[in-house]
Formats: C-alpha cells, structure tokens, sequence
C-alpha cells in the first residue's frame, strides 16, 4: 500500500494547493511555512522523521499545525507518529488523511481528536479516478476551522 | 532591537497568467493571441537522448473531447517558468486552459504504476476540475511515454520519463518566457509577510519517499519542473522547510 491513482496529489494540486490558499487567505491566521516531510521505508527512519518534524514546528514557535499526507496505509505510520510528537510539545495540530471505508487507521494516539477525511467517493474507497479523493478547498477550511478552535484553548 | 508591530512584507512573488484558447500542432513552438503552437519535431532526438525511452505518443486533447483510451495518468503539470528570481521570489508566467498529462506504458504492456492503475478512458479516469486535475474546457497535452522492457520497476525508469516529459515541457517555457507581461491575462502578487498580532501556523505534507514509484522533487531550476530537482529520498526524506511562497511557486514536483 502507499499511494493510489485517486488519492495522489499531482504536480499540478501542489501548484495551485488549496490547504495553502485557504490557510494564506484567512485573517486570524499567518501561514509561516510549508514543510515537505518524506515517508520513509523502515520504522526506525519513520519514527526519526516524525521527531524532526515536530522539531521543526517547535523551533519555529508556531501556534498551530495542519498535517496533510499524500497516501494512506504505509504512510499512515509516519501520519500518526508526526501527530503525536507534535502534540507531546502541546503544539495544536489538525490532521487531513484519505480514511473512508478502506483505510482506517490502525494506530492511533490521545492527541487524533480532530482528523479530516477527505474521501469522497460513495464507497468510501480508492476509486482509481485520478484527482477524486484529493483536498478540496471545503476539507481545508474544516482543518483550519479545527485548528483555530485547538489554539483558543 | 525594533519590534515590528504591523504587517511587513519579506518577499513577494508575482505570477502572470497566459490564457491558452487553443493548442495547435505547427512546425514551431509560438505563443501568440492566445494561440499555442507546438511541434513534434524534436520528440525523436528525446527519445535518442534517453536510453530507457522506446517511444514518445504526443497528442492534442481538446475540451469535452475525453472518450479516448490513455495508459496510466502519472502526473498532471503545469505549464510555467521563471523569468526574473529564482522559485518563491520574482516573477513566474504560467498558462492556463492547457496542462500536460503525463502516461506511461513500458513495452511488454505494464502500467507505469504500483498502487493501483488509472488506465482505461480517459472520461472515466479523471475526476475534472480539482485543484490537481485539468476542466472539462481545458486543452490536455498527452504526453505518452513507452519505456524499455522491464524498467518500469526500477527507479531510473519512470525517473526517465518524468525527466523526458519535462525537456519536451522546457521548450514551451522557451517561448513562454519571452512574452511581455503586458500580454497577460491576470497577474497574481504574493507576499510572504509577518504580522506579530496572528496566529502563527505551518502546513506540513506529507509526501511519499520510499523508492521507484514513490517519489517527489524539491526546488527544480523551474517551476513544476524536473531539471535540477533534489529528490526526497536522497534527501533522506528530511523534512524541508519551504516559504509559502516557494511552494506556490512550483519548489515541489510529484513523482508518485
């Protein structure tokens, strides 16, 4: 498992993304970065990337994260550990993952109260219509919805 | 040390839209009133240049024309270059109304793909009007690519048509560079800016890095291109910090 047709995000969707255009647009919020995180193969490099990335968000002093991933399955373990290494700092963090039916997440932690399925199809599976269970700007504004009520606490 | 209370910008990016009416095929490479002209000349010394390359099928898909039967979809790219900076900084021009859709087959009939494969009809294949996908109205360049026998599965060959693809996409962003900004149909500005009075957040995305089909390149020498790109997995799937506006600008190119 790793990426399907209708799940992946293509040259195009990074250069037109709508989680960054929602994120810019809004007026509560200032976007500081756009971190491309890598999902690597073994568990060890998974759990050493996760770590970096929280590292990252804490060296920045940000006040919210939103993480979105392209894939599911193998790449839900990098998904699930980045979220609760950022949370162990007390950082906010919203996740985006493609769920539905067919990828529940198999690990979880305390800090997954607030994940955005941006499945779309029906049937709640990988469609192979390429672009169909990708971020719409509707799952953005959700995350960000999310986010901004996580930071008020 | 002076506090900054309000607003300030630290960099700006401005991207010029050229609108693309129709795609024609002609001996040259123009862009003009709208109009882009694209040869097919140059396809052979491509596929000379590239050892794992059998065969490039070049083809003009317009609007609402999508009955027609296509190799697994690779990536959907954008048409842009850089002509003043680098990527997340200056000035980019795009197009819009034409996108090239990236295929690809290797000779004894395997799909370019691992996880499930996009081939079939096109109409059927695509789900029209997202963010990462052309409309209904927009022209579609398909460019397919047939690799030798067997090197689908290693990493150098759907690196090899990615890399393919983009030189044939760098000879449109020749004659996309030298048109005037005057000419455009919308310009986009972007600030990266920093306002002490908001909320501080970051987008992290999480991109695939673990080998052949499952790739992605940072900063290539153009926007959404290949030439020059870092790929993730040689980065050690570190995370990278990008500005919004790098990101913007095209800094990550999708292999997967």
């Amino acid at each position: 498992m790793g990426i399907g047709p209708s799940t992946k995000e293509t040259t195009l969707h990074h250069f037109r993304d709508p989680l960054l255009n929602v994120v810019d647009a809004d007026q509560d919020v200032e976007i500081v970065a756009v971190i491309i995180a890598g999902t690597p193969q073994d568990n060890k490099s998974k759990e050493f990337i996760s770590k970096r990335t929280a590292n990252c968000l804490e060296a920045m002093r940000v006040d919210g994260a939103i993480i979105s991933s392209d894939g599911w399955g193998n790449s839900d373990l990098d998904f699930v550990n980045t979220i609760g290494e950022v949370g162990k700092k007390k950082i906010p963090i919203v996740g985006l993952n493609f769920i539905g039916t067919q990828a529940e997440f198999v690990v979880t932690n305390q800090y997954m109260d607030t994940i955005v399925d941006f499945n779309k199809s029906d049937a709640g599976i990988e469609t192979e219509v390429v672009g169909e269970n990708n971020v719409i700007e509707l799952d953005a504004r959700k995350a960000l919805a999310f986010l901004k009520l996580k930071m008020r606490k | 040390m002076e506090i900054i209370k309000k607003s300030e910008k630290i960099s700006s990016l401005i991207i010029n839209s050229f609108h693309i009416k129709d795609v024609v095929l002609a001996d040259k490479f123009k862009i003009d009133r709208n109009i882009l002209s694209i040869s097919t000349k140059n396809i052979s010394n491509l596929i000379a240049e590239e050892k794992l390359v059998s065969n490039i099928d070049l083809k003009i898909i317009k609007p609402n024309n999508h009955n027609l039967q296509i190799n697994t979809i690779m990536d959907i790219i954008p048409i842009s270059t850089k002509v003043l900076g680098e990527i997340g900084e200056g000035i980019t021009y795009t197009l819009t109304g034409v996108y090239f859709m990236l295929t690809g087959i290797d000779k004894s009939g395997r799909q370019i793909s691992d996880f499930g494969s996009s081939a079939g009809l096109l109409k059927d294949k695509i789900y029209f009007g997202r963010a990462g996908t052309p409309s209904q109205k927009d022209f579609i360049i398909s460019f397919n690519v047939t690799l030798a026998s067997g090197s689908a599965i290693n990493r150098s060959g759907p690196i090899a048509i990615h890399r393919v693809c983009d030189q044939y996409i760098q000879l449109i962003r020749n004659v996309l560079k030298n048109l005037s900004a005057n000419k455009s149909d919308e310009k986009h500005i972007f600030h990266d800016k920093r306002t002490p009075s908001k909320k501080r957040v970051a987008i992290i995305k999480q991109v695939a890095g673990q080998g052949t089909m499952y790739d992605n390149l940072l900063f290539p020498d153009e926007p959404s291109g290949f030439k020059g790109g870092k790929s993730i997995i040689d980065l050690g799937n570190m995370p990278v910090i990008l500005t919004p506006n790098e990101y913007r600008d095209g800094a990550l190119h999708a292999m997967t």
